[in-house]
């Protein structure tokens, strides 16, 4: 089994438009959650999100005024992630082409991100809008395949907020099988009328900014974010630098509930234990967790039951979410990408917006900023409606 | 991987076999709705009513073959839209409601991955589980994502494995904008003989127990793959690498299966640039049994199979031994299927 090497990553998410600028973020533990300026809502005034700072037109602007009329908010914010991440890997024309090359994006709301022009047309208003052929989750994917002239093996995936998370899997598991040489993971979501309402119906947005694993927890804010990473089997990596791997990937089904966790975290615990398993590794060697940690009351607390089911010593963890919002099918990608950060600088980011932690349990998520701690091996978790749960472990290139 | 087991929903009467068994519906419509069951014999009538109909054809076609193959390891789902009705109804409420309080069931079951949840739901498997939706590849990326799960175990292992669509009147709208259909009643027995533009809608869901054990199997799926966006000539180099990798040549394929749809500016695809490399093969259609759907190739595996089972009554066509499905939607999407039949081996 070769191992799978990270060679590039790509984000844009409310805490930057570069993982650099990510970064900095993280280490100063600045969020950006806040009201709406862009995503235009009845709702933008009285929730939190974690909001892009960039109109659609600046953001067309930024990855280069492609000649494509119908490019959703979805579809811009999937192309500046990828085309930092290509970048970074190097990934040439050619060998973006090669059949030896995969592509496998994720998203939720995918087309259907703008809810009156979709409106118009699914209910025969009046003529069609440049975006009719735009509509479909896997869009984005047919965009960026267009766009850099993917020929090999492409796939969009919806697991809900699991999705980015299953790419990742699917994509390691296919340079496992030595199917594929390289494949670019990841996914994209941005704020849309569409999932807004849908979680607002469930009754878990927070009016404030959102507190995972805090006692008080009230909810999650949505965010926007696109994320990804470019997977590369050991052989052909050469002398490119390589971030970090990716050496564990488990899912399963928690098999209780369409949007909620069962109490005793099946789901998650049999998708934890499986990633160690694939990883060979012991609970106990697992030196920080990139939690799932959305905010509600239901995630925080099945979330921290499973670790303590799996861990004798629970060790650091913090919920990047508390930074950039709950970012959907873009998210399993976008923390991946932090928590290698950690893994690359030797870092820990704290959790943010946690004043008084959940008292159940004796462990509590990371504090401040830690520079110099050695970590080895990390895991990230990734839950979704309809009981999908995937968890991956990252290792460092030390 | 093997075929061990298989249901269809579809516009014909597959769910009782009596399509199998000769009697082929004719249906004149603008678009060919699913035949279905009588659902209250295996879904508890209160959760039916909240069921959209994708997800109501998925669990239709799905909990019968997990209960008569249990246990199983894990759930797969193809779907490009999954529940398109509820999600269009939700949308509606949020635009004519100006975003009020909305009820959550239409958003719950409107997620492409929520007929692969019920499916876990309600036969408590607790498996793999995964729901791809890109586009009219959909399926194929379920069974290559099938294989790849089945090859990393060395014990006999087995997966549900699905595609389903529905028609409903949004996406029939949407699609009509993108000069998709033929909008006027069209005959399917006349549909593939039709030259104008566009192709009918249909719908369905089509499931498999797909394992890597042979015992049993009633066919063989050799091999998946797909392509976007390519040239003829791309395409065609295409097929010949993928027939290489699996150690055959054009000769060996006795049976192209192909998805003409009766679109007078797409089918070139198949007549033109995909069967005169087959030169020797007998050629089988089954879109004018049920319309053409983004996943619809699922239902094109499904006849195949029941071919190679020799269970299509009053067909002249050989049985297949090895045979290539062809599927493509608005040229964009491509995907093959390789299918052996298993009893020949």
């Amino acid at each position: 089994m070769e191992k799978v090497c990270i060679t590039g990553i790509g984000a844009i998410s409310a805490i930057g438009f570069s993982v650099n600028e990510q970064i900095d973020a993280l280490r100063a533990g600045r969020n950006g959650l806040g009201h709406a300026k862009h995503f235009q809502s009845v709702y933008a005034q009285q929730l939190h999100f974690g909001e892009i700072d960039l109109s659609d037109e600046a953001l067309r602007e930024r990855v280069g005024n492609l000649e494509a009329p119908d490019l959703t908010r979805t579809s811009l914010i999937a192309i500046h992630a990828f085309q930092e991440a290509v970048n970074q890997a190097q990934l040439d024309q050619e060998t973006l082409s090669s059949r030896r090359t995969g592509f496998i994006s994720s998203s939720t709301v995918g087309g259907m991100c703008y809810t009156d022009h979709l409106y118009n047309d699914a209910n025969n208003k009046e003529t069609a809008s440049q975006f009719v052929k735009s509509y479909e989750g896997s869009d984005h994917t047919l965009q960026i395949v267009r766009l850099f002239n993917i020929k090999g093996f492409t796939d969009t995936i919806n697991t809900a907020c699991s999705s980015s998370a299953n790419a990742i899997l699917l994509g390691c598991q296919l340079i496992n099988a030595g199917k594929l040489d390289r494949v670019i993971v990841g996914g994209a979501d941005c704020l849309a009328k569409y999932t807004v309402n849908g979680f607002n119906s469930l009754r878990i947005l927070s009016e404030n900014q959102c507190a995972p694993f805090d006692a008080n927890r009230d909810g999650l804010n949505l965010g926007e974010a696109g994320a990804y990473l470019v997977l590369e089997k050991a052989s052909i990596v050469g002398d490119k630098p390589i971030l970090g791997y990716v050496s564990g990937w488990g899912n399963a089904n928690d098999a209780f509930h369409p949007s909620a966790t069962s109490d005793e975290a099946r789901g998650p615990l049999l998708a934890m234990n499986a990633a160690l398993n694939v990883a060979g590794l012991q609970a106990n060697e697992i030196d920080y967790i990139n939690a799932h940690g959305t905010g509600t009351q239901n995630n925080d607390q099945t979330e921290s039951f499973a670790f303590q089911q799996l861990f004798d010593k629970v060790p650091p963890y913090n919920s990047t979410k508390s930074y950039t919002g709950h970012t959907l099918a873009a998210a399993g990608a976008l923390e991946a990408i932090f928590t290698l950060s950690s893994l690359m600088h030797q870092e820990l980011y704290p959790s943010l917006q946690v004043k008084e932690t959940i008292s159940d349990f004796e462990f509590q998520p990371i504090k401040s900023f830690q520079k110099g701690v050695a970590l080895k091996h990390a895991q990230s978790n990734s839950f979704g409606f309809g009981g999908n749960c995937t968890s991956l472990i990252l290792s460092a290139c030390l | 991987m093997f075929v061990k087991d298989l249901y269809a929903i579809s516009p014909q009467s597959t769910f009782n076999l009596t399509f199998e068994a000769g009697e082929v519906l004719e249906i004149v419509a603008d678009r060919y709705l699913s035949h279905e069951p009588n659902y209250l014999e295996f879904i508890p009538a209160g959760q039916l009513r909240r069921m959209g109909k994708a997800v109501r054809m998925g669990i239709g076609a799905g909990l019968p073959l997990i209960q008569r193959n249990e246990p199983l390891d894990g759930i797969i789902i193809g779907s490009a839209n999954g529940g398109l009705e509820d999600c269009i109804k939700f949308l509606n409420q949020i635009v004519d409601y100006e975003e009020g309080v909305l009820t959550p069931t239409n958003f719950v079951q409107s997620t492409p991955n929520a007929l692969a949840g019920q499916l876990a739901i309600l036969s408590t498997n607790s498996g793999y589980n995964c729901t791809h939706t890109n586009g009219s590849l959909a399926f194929e990326n379920a069974l290559i994502d099938t294989q790849l799960q089945l090859s990393q175990s060395a014990d006999s292992t087995a997966f549900l494995v699905g595609a389903v669509e529905e028609i409903s009147e949004y996406n029939y709208n949407i699609d009509t904008h993108a000069g998709r259909y033929k909008g006027e009643a069209t005959s399917n027995s006349s549909l593939l003989s039709s030259k104008t533009d566009g192709t009918i809608c249909g719908e369905g869901a089509t499931t498999f127990v797909l394992t890597n054990n042979s015992t049993d199997a009633y066919a063989e799926i050799v091999d998946v793959t797909q392509i976007t966006c390519p040239t003829k000539e791309e395409l065609t180099e295409m097929i010949h690498v993928f027939l290489q990798e699996n150690n055959l040549n054009t000769e060996d394929i006795d049976t192209i299966v192909l998805g003409n749809n009766g679109d007078g500016r797409l089918d070139f695809w198949y007549n033109d640039v995909v069967t005169p490399l087959f030169p020797t093969a007998q050629t089988l259609h089954y879109k004018q049994f049920v319309g053409n759907y983004r996943t619809v190739s699922a239902f094109g595996l499904y006849f195949t199979v029941q071919h190679m089972r020799r269970l299509i009554a009053n067909t002249s066509q050989k049985r297949p031994k090895n045979a290539l499905i062809y599927n493509h939607f608005d040229g964009v999407r491509h995907g093959f299927i390789l299918v052996k039949n298993s009893a020949e081996s």
